[in-house]
């Protein structure tokens, strides 16, 4: 019954949120200075094209009515017509066209991450103070320096220009073929990966040797469990609330975070799309994307917080 | 009780074979270059610095990239050659009544990508849809000269002007115009929305699938009126809008053809031996444009100091990486018979006479102006050696505020700048250096310049059918305009394409209209 209870109250909070998001979404956007007609019509314009573009798309319209429009289609899942990112497209068709891609490398990155992680961060644990401690842990420091637009480019020069094994540029949704996400992905992939799993491997490693410390783990030996069993059931189990909670917090920038990776590979995401429709004042994409990405911040929480209920029931009391 | 399983001959083990098998065949890779594999010729152009391409329909697009893109779908009455002439397209000839009659005779059996011909009734269709106030245009300002469009009959029109007007007849071309004919029967069947995504024209190219920002992927029109294009079975336009990555994609091969290269990246890309870099004179002019009417820009000996006091040279090797050259005027070199080879003191750096022009007027030392412009890329370079010069040279306390591209051109627009860096791509038409930009009330005249004289000529030049001397008056109202300095005059920036071996059939223009260009490449399979 505390588990439910549990539930119920973060998804009605979580709901909270997005209505109060929604509302501080549109004020935001509108207090942006810039015109959608400039954006859409382009240097031609002369001021009765500008006019006659907000007439048709509703521009001219007062805010609170501008806003009631935008809301009751929301609920009824009508996200709006892109005006300037590609005029009389469904905001809704845009974004599937993207999500997609945006989940795939986010999923494709992560696991890259989470596996390196593991490896380095339990031998680095497992092994203090030895050589493959000291390269684990200044493999980490490295992959956490590199900025990724850098590792971006350096990725380009070994594996496009000079091996020839991937593409530069351009990507294939995964709905299209899924390997050939996989192969077009695997750059972009590891070039956002390899930050993440610096910091994964880190926090795994101190978590790992914490844990390593607490008297459970020295009665567990004294009861003359084997090494492994004592890592798996004792240390590593409890090691992990550390790990999943700053794995959420890394999804997050997974999702809106990933724009430079994105342009330089030709990803169509829905990071890009965001700021692609900021920079065009196309208020419906704008505002739907920022509305995805929270709803998606708040499903990772909950998920985190679920999974570190699960891991560490107390949490639910 | 016991059973017995019927034996399915298939272990677990095979089965799990099969699977993976079964998986990775399924899997087998159709993207991207191994595309072509299947055997037929597949071109992949990158449009480069550019991430919107807003609309497929010509008359509603506005944006250069939406015509560097759509032009593969359509085209015009008329077309612009290499070197800058006009001849007809779609019109097998073109022939005057009179000074404001035009007919136009059309080419027959040139068929849509539906498969119906093209007939009169849907370039009326199309000139009324530009003309009708309804549509929104954004191109609309450049046929309102038009006052009626008739179908004589099926392969004839006639196009009646309020006023002699060569500047509309030209604007017929497939470049950033909005006269691409479309499909009459096609636009009313689909409805604006969906042949805004999927248009109906006559061009070398129809339209597969349109993935807004990313890619447009279109295939062959066989039926194209021009015999033997297009050359390949299909063709992607993609979306590159970072200009390194446009280099990094030609280099390791993902794209065949591109609209421009980063100038930064040049010599690189020139030293590899797959890679063919052309470089023109571009159709484009780059300018800082200047609040006439509020300080200090209202006085004219303070605007020529300015000009003379703009080192453009340093501006062409820093920031362009002497990919142009300077301008003294507003009409780019591959308008020939426009364009003004003889000297022109006030655009060219002389510090001594910049200092001179200045003390001749209201401002000096220590006269503030901020310079409005946009982005982190050259744009910015320039501005912040533009200031510099002009600070350095005449004492003054230039500054430069950057802003996005949205709102620098709308405060441009309104004129809410001291002055503004800037400038114009892809035109082709003389009218539109000139007469657009600095007749009295013109559309591109934010500044408000206005000069009578200026205007008489660009009268007289608009209606002058002889193209030398229509040249000659268009060069005379420069003059006027150069002495005046209604804006800084800069440079003007080389028009590049870059291809990888193998594409044959690519002519560059200095009007880089991508999509027109692309019905006689070829790419080896």
């Amino acid at each position: 019954m505390g588990f439910i209870w549990y539930l119920i109250i973060r998804l009605g909070g979580a709901l909270v949120t997005i209505a109060i998001g929604a509302v501080f979404v549109f004020i935001l956007m509108q207090l942006i200075p810039g015109d959608p007609a400039i954006a859409a019509l382009g240097e031609n314009a002369t001021d009765e094209n500008v006019a006659a573009f907000r007439r048709v798309h509703g521009l001219d319209q007062p805010l609170p009515v501008q806003f009631w429009i935008w809301l009751t289609g929301i609920v009824q899942g009508d996200f709006g017509t892109s005006i300037t990112l590609a005029q009389g497209y469904p905001v809704w068709d845009l974004m599937v066209q993207r999500l997609p891609n945006t989940l795939f490398i986010a999923v494709y990155a992560l696991l890259i991450a989470v596996v390196i992680a593991f490896f380095a961060g339990s031998i680095a644990a497992l092994r203090q103070g030895k050589m493959s401690d000291t390269a684990a842990t200044s493999a980490s420091v490295l992959g956490i320096s590199m900025p990724d637009f850098w590792l971006s480019y350096v990725l380009i020069l070994v594996f496009s220009l000079g091996l020839g094994v991937l593409p530069a540029f351009g990507f294939t949704s995964p709905m299209v073929s899924f390997s050939g996400a996989l192969v077009n992905g695997a750059l972009p992939a590891f070039a956002i990966a390899a930050p993440m799993a610096g910091v994964f491997a880190r926090i795994l490693r101190a978590a790992l040797l914490e844990t390593k410390r607490r008297d459970y783990v020295t009665a567990a030996r004294s009861f003359g469990f084997r090494d492994t069993f004592v890592y798996m059931h004792y240390i590593f189990r409890n090691a992990l609330i550390p790990f999943v909670t700053v794995i959420g917090v890394q999804v997050r920038y997974l999702v809106g975070g990933t724009v430079i990776i994105e342009r330089i590979f030709g990803i169509a995401g829905l990071g890009s799309m965001m700021v692609d429709g900021a920079f065009g004042r196309d208020y419906a994409v704008v505002q739907a994307c920022m509305l995805a990405f929270l709803v998606f911040v708040l499903g990772v929480n909950l998920i985190v917080d679920i999974i570190c209920a699960f891991l560490d029931p107390r949490r639910t009391h | 009780m016991t059973s017995t399983r019927k034996p399915s001959g298939v272990s677990r083990r095979n089965f799990l074979v099969g699977a993976a098998a079964g998986v990775t065949a399924a899997a087998m890779p159709s993207w991207g270059r191994l595309a072509n594999a299947t055997g037929h010729h597949h071109l992949n152009v990158g449009l480069i610095g550019f991430s919107v391409v807003n609309t497929l329909d010509p008359q509603k697009a506005g944006l250069n990239s939406d015509f560097w893109t759509l032009s593969a779908l359509f085209n015009g009455l008329m077309r612009i050659l290499p070197d800058g002439s006009v001849e007809p397209d779609l019109a097998e000839s073109v022939s005057q009544e009179n000074d404001t009659t035009y007919v136009f005779k059309l080419h027959k059996g040139v068929k849509f990508h539906n498969g119906e011909e093209l007939t009169s009734e849907d370039v009326k269709f199309t000139l009324d849809r530009v003309l009708n106030v309804d549509t929104a245009s954004p191109n609309r300002g450049k046929f309102t000269a038009i006052e009626q469009v008739e179908a004589r009959d099926k392969y004839t029109v006639v196009v009646r002007l309020s006023v002699p007007s060569v500047p509309v007849i030209t604007h017929l071309h497939n470049g950033v115009t909005g006269s691409q004919i479309i499909s009459k029967k096609a636009f009313e069947e689909m409805g604006e929305a969906a042949f805004s995504k999927a248009p109906v024209g006559t061009g070398p190219f129809k339209v597969k699938e349109w993935r807004p920002s990313e890619r447009l992927q279109m295939v062959a029109h066989t039926d194209y009126f021009r015999a033997g294009q297009p050359k390949v079975a299909s063709c992607d336009i993609l979306l590159i809008p970072e200009e390194t990555s446009g280099g990094t994609a030609m280099l390791a091969g993902d794209i065949d053809l591109a609209s421009t290269i980063p100038f930064a990246d040049a010599p690189q890309l020139e030293a590899d031996p797959n890679i063919t870099i052309s470089r023109l004179p571009g159709a484009n002019w780059r300018y800082c444009a200047l609040n006439l009417n509020k300080a200090p820009f209202d006085d004219v000996n303070f605007r020529r100091a300015v000009s003379m006091a703009f080192n453009r040279e340093s501006v062409i090797k820093a920031a362009i990486f002497g990919e142009g050259s300077p301008m003294q005027g507003s009409i780019p070199s591959y308008l020939k018979t426009a364009y003004a080879t003889y000297e022109r003191p006030v655009c060219h750096f002389n510090p001594e006479r910049a200092r001179a022009e200045m003390a001749k007027g209201k401002y000096g030392e220590g006269t503030e102006a901020v310079v409005l412009t946009w982005g982190s890329g050259w744009w910015k370079r320039w501005s912040e050696i533009f200031a510099a010069n002009i600070n350095q040279v005449l004492g003054t306390k230039f500054t430069v505020e950057v802003t996005d591209a949205n709102v620098a051109f709308q405060r441009y627009k309104a004129m809410e700048i001291d002055c503004s860096n800037t400038g114009w791509i892809g035109r082709m038409e003389l009218d539109e250096y000139v007469g657009d930009c600095f007749r009295t009330d013109a559309s591109r005249n934010f500044y408000k310049y206005s000069n009578t004289k200026v205007d008489e000529l660009i009268d007289a030049g608009r209606a002058e059918f002889n193209p030398v001397k229509r040249g000659e008056l268009y060069r005379m109202a420069e003059d006027i305009i150069v002495e005046e300095c209604p804006v800084i005059f800069a440079f003007n920036n080389n028009a590049h394409n870059m291809w990888r071996t193998g594409v044959e059939g690519f002519v560059p223009t200095p009007g880089q209209h991508l999509g027109s260009q692309l019905g006689p490449v070829s790419v080896p399979s």
